[in-house]
């Protein structure tokens, strides 16, 4: 089994849009994951969503990579935009739509799936 | 895990950031670990969003990795 850091790194790099979050998209465990993630619907963009509540070491992981301390955090293209707040703000101001537009294209695919990380 | 006062994290940042022209920290739900912090300083003039909330992120380090602060959202602005 790959380390649960490497698990990460590789979402992280390998997915257009990456959002790890409390919950899931079918089921939000958190007011702040859904925020982000409505902000990314709002922009059409593909989002490739990681839980990070079957386990605490997810979050810590996570966090050593990112050097963000809370959750959610979105990443495009490998690179961290933020947690709910920026998000948010990155839609009101147009930057996110922008952003995904220079990044994916403006054709975008709007595929919304779950990443379940391997627990030892 | 130990509730805070709004007022505790407003001296926190008031220390990390002596220049702010503006600082408000709310306790959104009342209950001392959810909080709404607003601050506007000449020292994220020129400076991406992304690194002004690391910047408030680092001031609250401690009580975010204890848990004291369960969520935080963060407003912040340049003065320029």
């Amino acid at each position: 089994m790959t380390e649960l850091r490497q698990q990460i790194e590789d979402v992280i790099r390998e997915e257009p849009v990456a959002l790890f979050m409390k919950g899931t998209p079918e089921a939000i465990m958190c007011g702040n994951s859904y925020r982000a993630l409505n902000a990314l619907h709002a922009v059409g963009a593909p989002v490739t969503a990681v839980d990070i509540l079957p386990d605490p070491r997810i979050r810590q992981e996570l966090s050593a990579v990112s050097g963000w301390p809370t959750i959610p955090q979105v990443f495009v293209k490998g690179e961290l935009i933020g947690g709910a707040d920026i998000t948010e703000e990155l839609l009101e101001s147009g930057d996110l739509e922008r952003k995904l537009d220079e990044m994916l294209g403006a054709d975008r695919e709007r595929v919304v799936k779950t990443v379940a990380l391997e627990l030892a | 895990m130990p509730a805070m006062e709004a007022e505790a994290i407003r001296a926190i940042l008031a220390d990390a950031f002596p220049d702010a022209a503006e600082l408000s920290v709310e306790d959104r739900t009342g209950t001392g670990d959810h909080f709404q912090v607003t601050l506007a300083s000449s020292a994220f003039d020129d400076l991406p969003l992304l690194d002004q909330h690391r910047r408030v992120n680092e001031a609250l380090a401690v009580p975010l990795r204890d848990g004291s602060i369960h969520e935080l959202r963060i407003k912040t602005k340049g003065t320029a």
